[in-house]
């Protein structure tokens, strides 16, 4: 008797190749048999009508923090993704000695808006080792991991505070190779560093202070376990990120690792821009480098308020100054001291654009409710006032409670993006799950993928997209044993329906420690989430108390061959 | 295909230890005035030129290079 059996199910196995109606034994944690299975199962799926395919795996995502609270990390695993990506952009949260707690948690909500308060209510820090943050989040894992190691808290762990001030010493990056290797060897997938990121004081982060010969050292190290190598580059410049990309190439030919840069955004002002980039990716391949560049599937939305600090204004140095380093009680007053809210309104002038078309989403108060859903543009209008006026008024009346969504603005063509996405060397990800959790809903990238280009455009086949998400994620990645519907693979399984899989809309949801909240899209279309050959997630039943998340790739025993890219 | 026969991009260079401009105009820009030199690195690297000095006291002073930054040391191609 098998442990469970999916019958009647459409496989769309991971590989690309046409999709084929059988049933899918499993065993223990394996796929034990697909075909047409007689024997009973302890548990039986009926999948008739549905699509069974190998687990969606996530590569970019910031959920180093939030899996100490929640090892489902929520509510990604109900979209279909089975293993996720932490610890990108040179930041994970090990290994960590006390002394940097604090400068990590100013970076992470720097760069990747996580509130303070998060970090202080929903974490009890009892780790310093990579091994012993590991050990920390396996119990109750749900998900599976597969975290990356960030050079910057490397650099922190050897150099101290001068990590921020200088390059290393030989001796210092020698040590830093053997934190590596102690990293790689308790579980870490790779590595990870950023070449634009700036701390919480709006200074460069460590990794911005290696030198080519250090950012090498380590590429030896990975070289020496076959291990990837993650970046983000000067995305917003075609000439940097194509320099960044001939570096990346170099190392990859020299050590045989894999690399990966992340984000590649196609926006109406930088369609040459990104023409070149893949060009040079492109050749890049054709001499044997592996530079692969990752874009996200959604579009650009970004949503704020004042309560909180948000990168949509980092260009507009006098408002970044005022709502980064401003208590609430400091910004509200900022905005109503006349002086300094001409100065404001004068140096908002260069987005006039966008001010109009922002959609007021929340508010507190009764009297501003019935303004809710218009846009800026509409409420000015019935204020008699200007649109800048109006957000700046709303935000105090609502003591900075009032959220605004500035909707769709980039990377939203369907024929560009499209084209993009099923380029045979560009890698679906950048989905940034678990941060910005104040600016945009991480979640539903892959239920948007098959919604959006697959049902709605035609552009890709349920099986290209099926197979971008899974088997060549795992294979870049270098995670074995996944990523594929195949006899004797672990068995990572989602169900879903290919006539509604989709993204719900985004919603405001408090459900982050220390009263935090968050935007949440709820998954749709999608039935059930397997791990491990344990059901993790059901649109019935929601998420199981059975959990079988791993650590990736560590923990598999045994490997075979991957097949795809 | 070998990196010889790669399409030319604008040229750059990753900066040495303790480059500054004026280094890196010797080395990349010899039998230009370093004065002339400089200004023209600058004004293509707008993003390091542009940003703001280090921490007070800190190593790197005034000078806003990073180890880490890309220096082209050509203008931008038509």
């Amino acid at each position: 008797m098998y442990d469970l059996v999916i019958r009647n199910g459409r496989v769309v196995d991971g590989s690309g190749m046409p999709a084929y109606n059988a049933d899918i034994a499993l065993s223990g944690n394996r796929i034990a048999k697909i075909g047409r299975v007689s024997e009973k199962g302890r548990k039986e799926i009926d999948a008739e009508g549905k699509v069974v395919s190998p687990g969606f795996i996530d590569p970019h995502t910031h959920f180093d923090a939030q899996l100490l609270w929640d090892g489902y990390a929520k509510p990604a695993l109900s979209h279909g993704v089975t293993t996720i990506v932490p610890g990108n952009c040179s930041l994970s949260l090990a290994p960590l000695k006390t002394e940097h707690r604090m400068k990590l948690v100013g970076m992470f909500n720097q760069i990747e808006e996580m509130p303070y308060k998060a970090f202080k209510e929903g974490v009890v820090w009892d780790w310093e080792t990579f091994s012993e943050y590991i050990t920390r989040i396996r119990k109750g894992l749900a998900i599976n991991v597969a975290p990356l190691v960030g050079h910057s808290v490397i650099r922190l762990w050897v150099m101290g505070d001068a990590a921020m001030e200088r390059t290393a010493t030989p001796e210092e990056i020698a040590a830093m190779q053997g934190v590596l290797r102690e990293c790689l060897d308790a579980g870490a997938i790779g590595l990870s560093t950023s070449y634009v990121d700036m701390d919480e004081r709006l200074q460069p982060v460590p990794s911005r202070y290696a030198d080519a010969d250090e950012v090498e050292a380590f590429a030896s190290v990975l070289g020496e376990y076959g291990r990837i190598l993650q970046i983000v580059p000067e995305f917003y410049d075609a000439d940097l990120t194509i320099a960044r990309l001939d570096q990346l190439a170099e190392l990859s030919l020299k050590y045989a690792i894999p690399t990966t840069f992340s984000p590649l955004f196609v926006n109406a002002d930088n369609v040459d821009a990104v023409d070149r980039v893949m060009r040079r990716v492109d050749e890049q391949f054709a001499r044997g480098a592996r530079v692969w560049p990752q874009v996200q599937t959604r579009p650009i939305d970004i949503s704020f308020c004042f309560a909180v600090p948000s990168l949509l204004f980092i260009r507009l140095p006098s408002w970044y100054r005022i709502i980064r380093f401003g208590t609430p009680e400091q910004i509200v007053a900022a905005f109503k001291d006349a002086a300094t809210r001409e100065k404001l309104v004068a140096e908002s002038a260069v987005y006039a654009a966008l001010w109009p078309n922002l959609r007021l989403r929340l508010v507190q108060t009764e009297a501003n409710k019935k303004y809710v859903g218009m846009t800026v543009g509409e409420i000015a209008a019935a204020r008699a006032t200007t649109p800048i006026d109006v957000m700046i008024d709303l935000s105090i009346e609502e003591n900075l409670d009032a959220h605004f969504l500035a909707a769709d603005m980039g990377h939203n063509s369907d024929e560009r993006v499209g084209a993009l996405l099923k380029h045979p060397r560009v890698h679906i990800g950048a989905s940034d799950g678990g941060a910005h959790i104040l600016s945009f809903s991480t979640y539903g990238d892959t239920g948007f993928l098959f919604a959006h280009y697959v049902r709605e455009l035609n552009s890709m086949s349920i099986e290209s997209a099926v197979k971008k998400i899974t088997s060549e994620t795992a294979a870049i990645w270098g995670i074995p044993d996944r990523g594929l519907l195949q006899q004797g693979y672990i068995a990572d399984i989602v169900i879903f329906d290919p006539k509604t899989i989709n993204r719900g809309e985004e919603k405001y949801v408090q459900d982050v420690p220390g009263d935090g909240s968050r935007y949440i899209r709820d998954a749709m279309g999608v039935d059930t989430v397997i791990v491990g050959g344990g059901v993790a997630w059901t649109a019935v039943g929601g998420y199981n108390a059975e959990t079988r998340g791993a650590i990736l790739p560590g923990e598999t025993q045994s490997t075979r061959p991957l097949v795809a890219a | 295909m070998p990196a010889a026969e790669l399409s030319t991009v604008r040229k750059s260079i990753l900066p040495q230890r303790g480059d500054t401009w004026a280094t890196i105009a010797a080395r990349s820009l010899p039998g230009t005035p370093e004065a002339e030199a400089v200004s023209q690195l600058q004004s293509w690297n707008l993003h390091v030129f542009m940003r703001a000095a280090g921490v007070a006291g800190g190593v790197r002073g005034t000078n806003p290079i990073l180890p880490s930054d890309v220096i082209f040391i050509e203008a931008p191609r038509a």
